[in-house]
């Protein structure tokens, strides 16, 4: 009798059931320019403020870098980022390099928890925290050689235009969204095709760029071009 | 409640609405996954390894005989894609997609583990300790007449071994087998040639006539032949090489011929002699033996006009020098050496050989010199077996159960023997059998050496080498267990080779002057030999006789047909799964046949007029039946087929072997007739005889090939001509 009833009381809720749903899904939004992603439980508590950080400034000669940072270049740990499109994560051997030369915190509970390891011979199951979909395809090493090798910045710097303030933390958390929609923020602001700018100039600048690099440059007379121009850059 | 109230268009608008709902809630950002995922580091790590960079190691392809070298990308410790070594003459930096997929036979998940001792109808897990220790228990006592071992074609250190290992059991029973080997051909070719494979040189000839040679899909060594044949095409002083193909089924070397010509099954030695009679260039003996071949008889016994044989004649005068080939379908039959002796007479008479047809490199080491396989000597293992010869019996690559022909009942023979060990990969057919089950490495992760049968480019010993960690931390290299069984044996003379890599090395450094590298350092020719993959060696070659080989060459008079099994039945061998010992690997199932574009099953090829008399259509199920059995599939309608002939391709119907092999498709090896070549005594592949009838089911043929099939669309791309029609000088 009510067959009629039937679809749209299934679509309605349907609808309903979806949209809530979906609704309710704690994803950040597009606009949001920080977003801080979950805490994650690392096997081990790594402190990357206690090797990143900055020195303690009252203590000029680091006498005591437990007070402090040890203000280690970020690539000496991720020597992986400016060779590959992956940052990897650095091989145990690196950790105990240092480590088995360091006798004052060889005591430390974290430090006896990793030699336990390195005396397994077996690799610290550590969480991943940044995690692109396998459909993604970002390359470390572009934007290594970009910032830090042909512009001069500070690897803090250009480590952090994507990962934060990671001197400041322990275990490292996402602070950006990553989403492409964040990517692109970054890319579409215009950048000079010069020499001058650090960009090669000419072909290349086509391929740093959404969209190609302008016909004729603009008031300041600089060329300047956008992000990469392909989907087939990133989705590959 | 809702059963008959939503048709297809309702359902349809629900989930568009539902689409929409999640698309308008912003779904869609939800990329990122943190904490969920773990990232495991190397512990320690060598400068070049470098994670999302690969590096590339060089091996050797083991999913044929033809020894083709690969070049395998390894990232993160794991191999990830096979291509060829540049540095092989025999393949030169390309490889098939059978050897694309061997990594599929790396990780298949349906690999043994485990060593597995039959306990009633179950298996159960033991040690290897165990499993040797029961191996030394069975074999005291026993003579060496009671020991049988079966293998598949070996050669290099592993032959070496495997020969050292059964002498120390005193057994001369090495039964070697190949289902699909060129028994025939080598046996004409030892009479013609002097040699029994001489080096085919399709780049040099003007004109290839192949009776029945599938050198592009599957013959001998097909990536090779395939790279002979671009230059063929490409042809020189401007001529285009022309290839001529007679076979009673189309094979993908038929399919990319200039002429195709289909003749009676088990007739083209006939079509042989007629075109040496319509040469007319010889004398003597070779004159008097083809005179009874003149037109009006080889068209009735061939059914090839006589204007065709003509045709074909002209052009092999007018052009020089040819190459004639004898494949893999003219040695099936009970006359097959016969078959391929007459073809090689053509080559005789038109003074190629010496042209195109070279001397192969003698291997000047023949404790590494390959022994290859026939079926005949699976026949005498199961002969032996029928009369209950053997106590013990090993298996190793191959799988007698599955390819043996129905009519040796081979499952039941081998039931007969008291303790069977199976070296296997997988749980095969073969191997459930098996008493004991010893689980080998993939050979990407083994070590070796190999000598191929054909020498395509000279003396090489290609190197086997480990492309990545072993997947299963039980799992043994079969040199290794070789090696293990020979120190139970003779422990004083191997007790210096801890494993079979000590002693792969250790002998090719023994050997390393003969190996042309005299007096430089052991490790440098060590690293150096790992580093190309394949060692060139320098080498004399064979003699080459160029011989008439026409006394006892007869060829039999046309038969008259069975009238209960009318139809000739050819088992087809298709590029990608051969003998069916790799129809495990799902790449090679979902690859289309390339005839028939077919996937995932068997079919049954039939000449449409056949099919029409039969009242068959497409995708009909019929029963294809033998004196030796019978099996049905789909029949699929193949203009490429002898009338009389229908032909099921080989290498499916498996009934174990994993998830990719087990039901899918039929097995034809299980209906052939033990029918043999009277003068090797290898199985005659295309002599069984079957009838067909229709089943009354129907299925959808699951195939890549659209509706219009072949039908041009009406776009007339190439001219449609009948064989008659067509004049072949105007494709010189």
């Amino acid at each position: 009798m009510y067959r009629f009833l039937r679809l749209p009381i299934l679509l309605v809720g349907l609808f309903m059931a979806v949209s809530s749903y979906a609704a309710n899904d704690p994803q950040p939004t597009l606009t949001t320019e920080d977003s801080l992603g979950p805490e994650i439980q690392q096997p081990i508590e790594f402190p990357h403020n206690r090797h990143a950080g900055l020195r303690n400034p009252n203590d000029p000669t680091n006498s005591d870098p437990l007070k402090g940072g040890m203000e280690i270049d970020c690539q000496y740990c991720h020597t992986y980022a400016r060779r590959s499109a992956v940052a990897g994560i650095p091989p145990l051997q690196k950790c105990i390099g240092c480590h088995q030369n360091i006798e004052s915190v060889r005591n430390k509970p974290r430090i006896v928890e990793l030699f336990k390891y390195w005396d397994a011979k077996k690799p610290v199951p550590w969480k991943k925290v940044h995690d692109l979909p396998d459909f993604v395809r970002f390359n470390h090493e572009r934007h290594i050689k970009r910032f830090v090798e042909q512009q001069n910045r500070p690897t803090q710097e250009a480590c952090g235009y994507c990962h934060g303030d990671v001197k400041s933390m322990t275990v490292a958390r996402r602070q950006k969204t990553l989403s492409m929609g964040w990517c692109a923020s970054c890319h579409e602001k215009a950048h000079p095709v010069t020499a001058a700018g650090g960009t090669p100039v000419g072909d290349q600048a086509y391929w740093y760029s959404f969209q190609k690099p302008a016909a004729k440059p603009d008031a300041s007379g600089v060329v300047k071009a956008q992000g990469p121009n392909d989907c087939w850059q990133c989705h590959k | 409640m809702i059963d008959s109230g939503i048709d297809r268009r309702d359902f349809l608008k629900v989930l568009g609405w539902s689409g929409a709902a999640v698309a308008l809630s912003g779904c869609g950002n939800t990329s990122v996954e943190d904490g969920k995922e773990t990232v495991v580091s190397y512990v320690e790590a060598n400068d070049y390894m470098i994670p999302g960079i690969g590096v590339y190691y060089n091996s050797t392809c083991a999913q044929c005989d033809a020894g083709c070298s690969i070049n395998g990308r390894v990232r993160e410790g794991r191999v990830l894609k096979l291509e060829g070594n540049p540095d092989s003459g025999i393949n030169k930096g390309k490889l098939c997609g059978l050897g694309q997929a061997g990594v599929q036979h790396h990780y298949n998940p349906d690999r043994v583990r485990e060593p597995i001792l039959r306990n009633g109808n179950k298996g159960e897990t033991i040690t290897w300790d165990k499993a040797y220790a029961l191996i030394a228990e069975k074999l005291t006592g026993v003579k060496g007449e009671e020991i049988a071992f079966l293998s598949g074609g070996v050669s290099g250190h592993l032959k070496a071994l495997l020969g050292n290992y059964l002498e120390s059991i005193g057994t001369k029973n090495h039964f070697v087998y190949e289902a699909l080997a060129p028994v025939g051909v080598r046996a004409a070719n030892l009479k013609s040639y002097g040699v029994a494979l001489p080096r085919y040189r399709l780049d040099k000839a003007k004109v290839v006539l192949s009776f029945g040679a599938d050198f592009l899909g599957s013959w001998i060594s097909p990536v090779h032949f395939s790279q002979q044949y671009a230059q063929f095409r490409k042809g020189m002083d401007g001529q285009r090489g022309v290839l001529i193909q007679v076979e009673s089924k189309m094979s993908l070397t038929g399919a990319n011929a200039d002429r195709w010509l289909v003749v009676k099954p088990g007739t083209e030695g006939v079509l042989a002699l007629g075109i040496i009679n319509a040469l007319g260039t010889t004398s003597g003996e070779i004159a008097e033996l083809v005179k009874p071949y003149d037109h009006a008889h080889v068209t009735k016994e061939t059914g090839v006009s006589a204007s065709q044989i003509d045709k074909i004649a002209a052009l092999l005068k007018l052009r020089s020098p040819s190459l004639i080939l004898a494949g893999s379908a003219v040695e099936g039959y009970a006359h097959g050496a016969q078959n391929a002796a007459a073809i090689n007479l053509l080559n005789h008479v038109l003074g190629n050989v010496g042209k195109t047809i070279e001397a192969p490199s003698n291997v000047p080491f023949p404790q590494l010199a390959p022994i290859v396989g026939s079926t005949a000597s699976l026949k005498s293992l199961n002969d032996g077996l029928v009369a209950g010869q053997y106590k013990v019996l090993f298996n190793f690559a191959a799988n007698p159960v599955f390819t043996a022909p129905g009519a040796f009942k081979f499952k039941d023979n081998m039931a007969k023997v008291g303790f069977k060990v199976a070296f296997a990969h997988y749980m095969d057919e073969t191997a459930m059998q098996a008493d004991l089950v010893l689980p080998l490495d993939s050979a990407l992760e083994d070590w070796g050496t190999q000598v191929p049968e054909y020498l395509a480019d000279g003396m090489q010993l290609n190197i086997q080498q480990p492309l990545m960690e072993k997947l299963h931390a039980n799992t043994r290299s079969m040199g290794d267990i070789l090696l293990t069984l020979l120190k139970q044996r003779r422990a004083d003379e191997y007790k210096n080779f801890e494993d079979y890599y000590a002693y792969l090395r250790g002998s090719l450094l023994q050997n390393k002057g003969a190996l042309g590298a005299g007096g430089s350092d052991d490790d440098n020719f060590w690293n150096e030999a790992l580093t190309r993959g394949v060692l060139k060696i320098s080498s004399s070659s064979a003699t080459l006789a160029d011989k008439a080989a026409t006394s006892g060459l007869q060829l039999p008079k046309a038969e008259t047909a069975d009238a209960k099994f009318p139809m000739h039945f050819i088992p087809g061998v298709t590029a990608s799964l051969r003998d069916g010992r790799h129809a495990n690997q799902p790449w090679l199932q979902e690859s289309p046949d390339p005839l028939t574009t077919i996937v995932w099953d068997s079919w049954v090829e039939i000449h449409p007029k056949k099919a029409l008399e039969l009242g068959i259509v497409d995708g009909d199920v019929v029963e294809v039946t033998s004196k030796s059995g019978s099996i049905k599939a789909q029949a699929y309608l193949f203009p490429g087929i002898h009338p009389d002939a229908v032909s099921v391709p080989l290498g499916r119907g498996h009934e174990a072997m994993g998830r990719y092999a087990k039901g899918y498709g039929v097995n034809p090896f299980g209906i052939l007739d033990a029918i043999f070549d009277k003068e090797t005594g290898e199985l005659a592949l295309h002599e069984t005889r079957v009838s067909i009838k229709k089943t009354g089911a129907r299925v959808l043929i699951v195939k890549d090939e659209g509706a219009a099939g072949g039908m041009q669309m009406g776009r007339r791309i190439a001219l449609r001509k009948t064989t008659d029609q067509v004049d072949l000088s105007e494709e010189v």
